[in-house]
């Protein structure tokens, strides 16, 4: 059939696409590209025991990309505020998966895991910018070349 | 299942006993590739949205399979008419489906569009290694997309000798499937390239064929429902059968002039022939014309003549063909 046979070659455009990776995903604002030898805009919402942790995580994650990190202190509400608006690359908070702020940022895959307050387990985030894809698969390759996941 | 259509020729029966396997294995096969999409959609609301979509293509083939249960019962004092407008409740469901379908997705890209959403694709792991999420989305959207394409072309080959209109709107519930795979797999594959807005677009772009298409069929369910002119499956003309009874009437001897007025019953019509006579026929000239109008199709098993001095002029003009 026809369709079928247009389907397979257009498969095969995207898979070969595909190897040209890491050029793909793109950010549609290229903030890879910018903090990659520049600036990382991070935000920190202190939540204890967690944020140290996670502050230790994004400058990691900043040094594989020779960036460096300027950080925010804020509440959350503000961080996630500044996130959407494209003013931060990444939010730092102790942030829950089930987090509400998928609205405003992009949750990464979780690292960890915690026992919430209602006895139930939760896994932690961290939030990158919303569409900002090369960002979100360079913080989550690291996270699993570091080993780090529940 | 039986199949007591007593209503329907042998050979009619046979297809219509396939298109009901035919409509269980496609249930089947859908549930499958529902469940598939709804292991890899996880937590991405783009993909859950699709899952719910797909659902609605369960739709048809259910109010198929019902329509056609119910058809299976003769007329009787209480149903003087038989049961077939079950196939037009089937129809009216169906493109519902389609609307609700369309809608959707309008109303998704739309305002993904609109407010600008971003949608974000991370990384799958599996077995210690790790590849971008929206490759693992393509390569699901395209393997669901084959059976809808292959489903829906097997149904439309019923449609047509079943004169079923519930098939011809579950082959555009299929299209519908398929093409916002298609959509999907050109908006991940964009977003891949940074353009945020590709999928949303995509979906718009797909979702005005899917309305187009759902418009068309609500358009014609409800026709016929009110009794509009029979038309063939999937149109708007009139069905030839009109012009056929006409043509077996008008060739009688002992008719002056006759029109003809046949409504879709839903697989079959119901068709009530108004002859004027030249003279007094016997009412064995009555009985023979109607069984030879009976005879035309099985689809005129339900015809009636009526003697009348004088046609109804409001009905007769566009059953007769022109000069």
């Amino acid at each position: 059939m026809v369709i079928i046979r247009v389907l397979s070659a257009l498969l095969l455009v995207v898979l070969m696409a595909g190897c040209s990776e890491p050029g793909f995903p793109k950010d549609p604002d290229g903030t890879l590209l910018r903090a990659t030898g520049g600036e990382l805009r991070a935000g920190l919402s202190p939540n204890e025991p967690h944020t140290s942790a996670e502050v230790a995580i994004i400058e990691d994650w900043a040094a594989t990309i020779e960036s460096e990190v300027v950080w925010t202190e804020g509440a959350e509400s503000e961080l996630f505020e500044l996130l959407k608006l494209g003013e931060l690359d990444v939010v730092v908070g102790g942030l829950a998966s089930d987090s509400p702020w998928s609205t405003h940022g992009a949750m990464t895959r979780p690292y960890g895991e915690v026992i919430g307050p209602d006895g139930k387990q939760r896994k932690l985030v961290l939030a990158t910018r919303l569409g900002e894809n090369a960002l979100l698969v360079s913080l989550e390759r690291f996270l699993v070349e570091e080993g780090l996941q529940p | 299942m039986s199949t007591a259509h007593e209503h329907l020729p042998a050979d009619k029966r046979q297809l219509l006993g396939r298109a009901v396997r035919l409509q269980w294995v496609s249930i089947g096969i859908m549930a499958v590739v529902i469940t598939g999409v709804g292991l890899v959609a996880g937590q991405s609301q783009a993909m859950r949205t699709a899952l719910a979509e797909d659902t609605l293509a369960l739709l048809p083939p259910m109010v198929f399979l019902v329509g056609v249960w119910r058809t299976r019962r003769p007329r009787n004092a209480k149903h003087p008419w038989g049961h077939h407008r079950a196939v037009g409740a089937g129809h009216l469901v169906a493109s519902a489906a389609l609307l609700v379908m369309g809608a959707s997705l309008v109303w998704n890209g739309g305002s993904g569009l609109v407010l600008g959403e971003r949608p974000p694709i991370g990384i799958v792991a599996f077995a210690g290694r790790t590849m971008w999420a929206g490759w693992l989305m393509i390569v699901v959207m395209a393997l669901a997309m084959v059976p809808p394409i292959i489903l829906g072309r097997l149904k439309l080959k019923y449609a047509e000798p079943l004169h079923d209109k519930v098939l011809t709107a579950d082959a555009d519930m299929l299209k519908a499937d398929w093409m916002t795979g298609l959509a999907t797999i050109a908006g991940v594959t964009g977003i891949g390239f940074g353009l945020w807005w590709a999928d949303s677009a995509a979906a718009v772009v797909v979702a005005v064929s899917i309305l187009h298409d759902g418009f068309k069929n609500m358009r014609q369910a409800v026709r016929d429902l009110l009794d509009g002119r029979a038309t063939p499956v999937d149109s708007d003309e009139p069905h030839p059968l009109n012009e056929e009874l006409w043509r077996i009437a008008t060739h009688t001897p002992w008719v002056a002039d006759a029109a003809v007025r046949m409504r879709d019953m839903g697989h079959v019509f119901h068709a009530e022939v108004f002859v004027v006579p030249t003279t007094s026929p016997t009412l064995e000239a009555v009985e023979d014309l109607t069984a030879r109008l009976r005879a035309s199709d099985w689809k005129t098993e339900d015809t009636v003549v009526v003697l009348t001095s004088e046609v109804p002029a409001d009905i007769a003009g566009r059953s007769r063909p022109a000069g």
